[in-house]
C-alpha cells in the first residue's frame, strides 16, 4: 500500500550527467523518441489484452532470473507490513485461499470451491489435500485458521492483513480439507482481499514455532524456497521441484521455469536503469518512467506499465470538516483548477494517464461516465470561488472575502514528491488559492491528522484489487480518530454515499454492483473529497529473452511462476 | 601515576559524550509531540487494529509518562538493547549487526586507499617546484571538492557499464569493493594529500634534511627515511576527519553501488521514519567517534608525554 518514490535528486544529476558523458555511448538515455500513441492509449484505458495474465505457451526450463528492484520491504513475513512490494514477492513464496481472473472474478488456488451462506456470513472453503508448505507441513484447515489468526494477532503488528478481514470473528476446522470462516457482517470483499500477498499462507509450523524469525526465514508452500535473505542486499529464491498448484486461472502446471531467482535492492533509479541495459539485470521493477522512451525505442528491451488497481493517485485530500474545504464549491474549484496533464506529464515523463475520478480504471465496476466531471476548467474554477464570495483580491493577488485571505495549509503526505506539490501550488496561485506546503515530522503529522488539525493532505493512494477501496478512504465509518485509524482524510461524511459503499459491501449481486459503485463514484465527483491526479502504475522492464511475463491479476505485478529464459 | 589519570579522565569524558548523545537523541524524539504507535505500525498509509494499537503503546511504553520512558531508555542502553526497528522487526542492534560488516570492510579498504596515495602522491610532490606544486594542490582541490556521488557515477558509466570491468551493483566478491572504494577514497586522499605535503615542504627545510642530504642520500631517501616520519604525526590527528568521510561517504557510496551496509541502512531507515534505527545507527557513531578519539588521544600521548600534562 505504501508508495515509496524511488526518484531521488541524484537521478537529474544523473541524467544530466549521461547526457554529457560520451564515453557511457549512451545514445539510448539520450533518445527523446515518445512512447506509441498506442502504448499511451492504453496506459489510460486500463484495458490490457488477456494474453496478459496467462501463460500461452509452455516455457523452457532452467536458468537464472537476475531482477532489480528499488527498495527492501524489511520483512518477509507479509501479514506483518504493508509495503507494496509484496504483492509480487509473495507471489513467488507464497500461496493464497484465491485468485482473481482477468475480469476481477474469484477462481480457485488452495481453495478448490467455497460456498457463501444464504446471510452472506459463512463462508466453507473446500482446500486441496496435495500441497505442502516447503518444511513438509501440509497444507490443510488448520493450516487456514492459524494464517488467519496470525494475521489478527496484535503481536504481529500488522499494517493491513488484519484490517482487511476485519469483520471475520471465528474460523473452525470441520474436517481436514474443509474451513468455515464466520463473519460479523456481510462483506463481499473478503474474497478479493484473501487473493492478495498481504494475506498469503505461511506455514502453520513456523508461525507457531518461531514467529520471529518469519520476517527473516519465511516458510510457504509457493514456486520457490527463499535460500538467503540479506536485508539491504538481496533476496535468493531456488525453485521448488515438487510444485503443482499454480493458480488454474495462469494456465501453468507443474514447477516454475525458473532454477533460481536473484532479486537485489537496488536503490538509484539511474543505475536500475543502466545496469539493465548493460545486460547485468534481466528485469527490473520500479523501471523509472524518464528512462521509458529510451528503453521503448532499444531493440533490446520491453517497457511495462499498467494501471494497479483501487483508487488512482491524489494530489490533494481535503478535510471536508474544516473551512475553507467546508465548502464544496470551494473544492471543486481547485479540482478543476489543477492541470493534471501537465502534472502527469512530469512525474511519468508521458507514461502517466491523468485521471479525475476516483476508481482506478481496470477496477472491477469502474464507470467511465463520470471521468470528465472534473476535467481541467479554471474558468469554471473563478466562477466557483466567485460564488462561494471570494471576490476580493489582495496585493499578493489571492482572493478575499471580508478581507480574509483565500488560504489553506497543506500537510505534505506519503508519495507525491515535491514536484508534483509545488505544480498544485502554482496551479492554486493562478487561481487565487494560497496553498502553503508544510512539511512535518511524521508522527507529529499522525497526531493532528488523529485530532483532526488539518485543513488539507497531499499525495496519497490506495490500491487494492477491489472497488471497496472506496469504503476506505470515503466511508463515514473509516473517519481517523484518537482511538481508531482509518483511511479517510477528508472526514467525508455523506449519508448517501455512506448507504451505497455500505450496500455494496454486502451484496454479491453483480448487477446491482455495478448500480452502487456507478453511483458512489458519481457521488464523489459532486463531493470532491480529493484531486484525483493519475493512475498509480506497477512499472517494470526487462530483457527480450525474458519470456512468459505475465501479471497479476490483484495488482498487474509480474507473475514469475511462468516467466522463462530464452537464452541462446 | 600521571598517565593513568590521563586514560581515566579520558574514559570519562568519553562516557559522558555518549549519554549525552543518548540524551539529547531521546530527547528529539519525544519531545516533538507526536503519535509514535501509528508511526510504528506502518505511518500514514496503514490500518493497524485497534488492538495493535493498544499492543504497541503498551510495548513501547508510550502510556508511560516521559521521565519513566527515559529512565527505561537508559537503562535499556547501558544493557545494549537498542530497542526494536519498527519496519524490520528484529532488535535494532541485530539489525546493525547484520549491516556492519560490508561497512567495515568498504571503510578499511577505502582509508588504506587514501592514505596510501596520499603518501604517494605528497612524496612525489613534495619539494619539488613551484608550478608542481600548485598543479598538484589544484588538483586535490578538485577532487577533494567533487561530490562523491558525482563521482561516483562518472566512475560507474565509464568502468562497469562502459568496460564491463566491475560489477555495478552488490557485494559479492573483491571486485564489487573497488568502485565504491575509490569513490569513498578519493577525496579523503585529496585532504590528506594537501596536508602532508604541506607537512613535508617544512620538514624538508630543516637543518637535519641537510644533514642527511649533506651524507650523500638521495632526494627519495631523504623524504622516505628522514621528512616522512615527522610528517606522519598530523595525519594520527586526522582520523576523526578520516572517519567522519566514511561514514558520511558510506551512505552514497552504498546507495550508489547498491551495496549492503550502514549507510544504506541508515538512509533507508531515515525515509520510512524508522525512528529507534535512526537513533541506533546515530549512537553507533558516536560510540565509534568517543572510542577512536580516544585512541587518537593516546597514541598522541605515546609520541609525546607532555600532552598529558597539558590534559589535565
Amino acid at each position: 500500500m505504501i508508495c515509496l518514490s524511488a526518484r531521488r535528486p541524484i537521478v537529474w544529476l544523473a541524467a544530466a550527467l549521461l547526457a554529457a558523458a560520451s564515453l557511457a555511448g549512451c545514445d539510448d538515455a539520450t533518445s527523446t523518441q515518445k512512447s506509441s500513441p498506442e502504448a499511451r492509449a492504453a496506459a489510460g484505458s486500463g484495458v490490457y489484452p488477456a494474453s496478459d495474465y496467462y501463460e500461452q505457451t509452455p516455457g523452457k526450463p532452467g536458468g537464472t532470473l537476475r531482477v532489480s528492484v528499488a527498495t527492501d520491504t524489511g520483512s518477509l513475513d507479509f501479514h506483518a507490513i504493508s509495503d507494496t512490494n509484496s504483492q509480487w514477492l509473495g507471489r513467488i513464496i507464497y500461496d493464497n485461499l484465491v485468485y482473481l481472473d482477468d475480469k476481477g472474478q474469484i477462481t480457485p488456488w488452495l481453495a478448490k470451491s467455497w460456498t457463501i451462506s444464504e446471510d452472506g456470513k459463512t463462508y466453507t472453503f473446500h482446500l486441496r489435500n496435495d500441497v505442502t508448505f516447503s518444511d513438509g507441513t501440509k497444507f490443510n484447515a488448520e493450516a487456514v485458521l492459524v494464517n488467519l489468526e496470525h494475521m489478527r494477532d496484535p503481536a504481529t503488528k500488522s499494517p493491513l492483513a488484519a484490517a482487511y478481514i476485519a469483520p471475520y470473528v471465528s474460523g473452525k476446522v470441520i474436517d481436514d480439507y474443509t474451513f468455515e470462516a464466520t463473519l460479523r457482517e456481510p462483506y463481499t470483499p473478503f474474497l478479493n482481499v484473501l487473493a492478495q500477498s498481504w494475506l498469503s499462507m505461511e506455514s502453520p509450523k513456523a508461525i507457531r514455532e518461531n514467529p520471529g524469525k518469519l520476517g527473516e526465514a519465511p516458510v510457504g508452500s509457493g514456486p520457490f524456497v527463499v535460500e538467503s535473505y540479506t536485508r539491504q542486499q538481496g533476496i535468493r529464491f531456488v525453485r521448488r521441484k515438487d510444485y503443482h498448484w499454480a493458480p488454474d486461472f495462469i494456465r501453468h502446471n507443474g514447477p516454475a521455469y525458473l532454477d533460481r531467482i536473484n532479486v537485489d535492492f537496488v536503490p538509484e533509479a539511474m543505475v536500475r536503469y543502466t545496469s539493465l541495459a548493460a545486460g547485468q539485470y534481466d528485469l527490473t521493477i520500479d523501471a523509472p518512467t524518464q528512462d521509458a522512451a529510451a528503453i521503448r525505442s532499444s531493440g533490446d528491451l520491453v517497457f511495462d506499465a499498467k494501471i494497479r488497481q483501487g483508487n488512482p493517485f491524489r494530489g490533494l485530500t481535503f478535510n471536508t470538516s474544516k473551512a475553507p474545504f467546508d465548502d464544496v464549491r470551494v473544492r471543486r474549484a481547485l479540482a478543476l483548477a489543477i492541470n493534471r496533464d501537465g502534472i502527469a506529464k512530469v512525474m511519468g515523463f508521458g507514461e502517466f494517464a491523468p485521471k479525475a475520478d476516483f476508481l482506478a480504471a481496470n477496477t472491477r465496476y469502474y464507470d467511465p461516465a463520470f471521468r470528465s466531471v472534473l476535467n481541467y476548467d479554471p474558468a469554471e474554477a473563478g466562477r466557483l470561488l466567485d460564488q462561494a464570495g471570494w471576490t476580493g483580491r489582495d496585493a499578493a493577488g489571492y482572493r478575499t472575502r471580508n478581507g480574509q485571505r483565500l488560504s489553506a495549509e497543506v500537510l505534505i503526505y506519503g508519495a507525491l514528491s515535491t514536484a508534483g506539490t509545488v505544480a498544485i501550488q502554482s496551479d492554486a496561485k493562478k487561481l487565487g488559492f494560497e496553498l502553503k506546503l508544510a512539511v512535518l515530522p511524521v508522527a507529529q503529522l499522525l497526531q493532528r491528522r488523529a485530532q483532526n488539525d488539518y485543513q488539507a493532505l497531499a499525495g496519497g493512494v490506495w490500491h487494492t484489487n477491489t472497488p471497496d477501496g472506496l469504503y476506505i478512504l470515503y466511508d463515514s465509518h473509516e473517519i481517523i480518530s484518537a482511538k481508531r485509524i482509518g483511511q479517510n482524510a477528508s472526514r467525508l461524511s455523506d449519508p448517501v454515499l455512506d448507504d451505497t459503499l455500505e450496500r455494496a459491501r454486502q451484496s454479491n449481486d453483480p448487477v446491482l454492483l455495478q448500480k452502487l459503485y456507478s453511483s458512489a463514484q458519481e457521488r464523489l465527483t459532486e463531493l470532491v473529497p480529493a484531486v484525483p491526479l493519475y493512475e498509480n502504475y506497477s512499472l517494470i522492464a526487462y530483457h527480450k529473452d525474458v519470456k512468459g511475463v505475465i501479471f497479476d491479476t490483484s495488482h498487474n505485478t509480474p507473475f514469475f511462476t511462468s516467466i522463462w529464459l530464452d537464452k541462446r | 601515576m600521571k598517565l593513568i589519570r590521563h586514560v581515566l579522565l579520558r574514559l570519562a569524558i568519553g562516557i559522558g559524550v555518549l549519554w549525552g548523545a543518548a540524551t539529547l537523541t531521546f530527547l528529539m524524539v519525544n519531545v516533538t509531540s507526536g503519535d509514535a504507535a501509528v508511526a510504528i505500525l506502518g505511518g500514514p498509509d496503514a490500518l493497524p487494529t485497534p488492538d495493535a494499537l493498544a499492543r504497541v503503546r503498551s510495548e513501547y511504553g508510550l502510556d508511560q509518562p516521559i521521565m519513566v520512558r527515559y529512565g527505561r531508555y537508559v537503562e535499556h542502553l547501558a544493557r545494549g538493547d537498542l530497542g526494536e526497528s519498527y519496519r524490520l522487526h528484529v532488535p535494532v542492534a541485530q539489525a546493525i549487526r547484520q549491516q556492519i560488516g560490508p561497512t567495515i570492510r568498504l571503510a578499511i579498504v577505502a582509508a588504506g586507499l587514501a592514505v596510501f596515495s596520499a603518501l604517494l602522491f605528497a612524496t612525489l610532490t613534495a619539494g619539488r617546484g613551484r608550478s608542481v606544486r600548485s598543479a598538484a594542490s589544484g588538483l586535490e582541490l578538485v577532487i577533494s571538492s567533487t561530490p562523491s556521488f558525482v563521482t561516483g557515477i562518472l566512475l560507474l558509466i565509464a568502468f562497469s557499464f562502459r568496460w564491463h570491468w566491475f560489477p555495478a551493483a552488490g557485494n559479492e566478491g573483491w571486485r564489487s569493493l573497488v568502485l565504491p572504494a575509490v569513490t569513498l577514497a578519493l577525496p579523503l586522499a585529496a585532504v590528506l594529500s594537501q596536508v602532508l605535503r604541506s607537512e613535508l615542504d617544512e620538514v624538508l627545510e630543516q637543518p637535519f634534511i641537510a644533514m642527511a642530504r649533506a651524507r650523500g642520500l638521495s632526494e627519495a631517501g631523504v623524504k622516505i627515511f628522514h621528512a616522512l616520519r615527522h610528517a606522519l604525526i598530523p595525519l594520527v590527528t586526522l582520523s576523526s576527519f578520516v572517519l567522519a568521510g566514511l561514514l558520511g561517504g558510506a551512505v552514497i557510496a552504498e546507495s550508489l553501488f547498491s551495496r549492503q551496509g550502514i549507510g544504506r541502512l541508515m538512509l533507508d531507515a531515515t525515509t520510512n521514519k524508522d525512528i529507534p534505527v535512526v537513533l541506533g545507527v546515530t549512537l553507533m557513531a558516536a560510540f565509534v567517534y568517543v572510542i577512536v578519539n580516544f585512541l587518537v588521544d593516546l597514541a598522541n600521548v605515546a609520541i609525546d608525554p607532555r600532552l598529558a600534562d597539558e590534559a589535565r
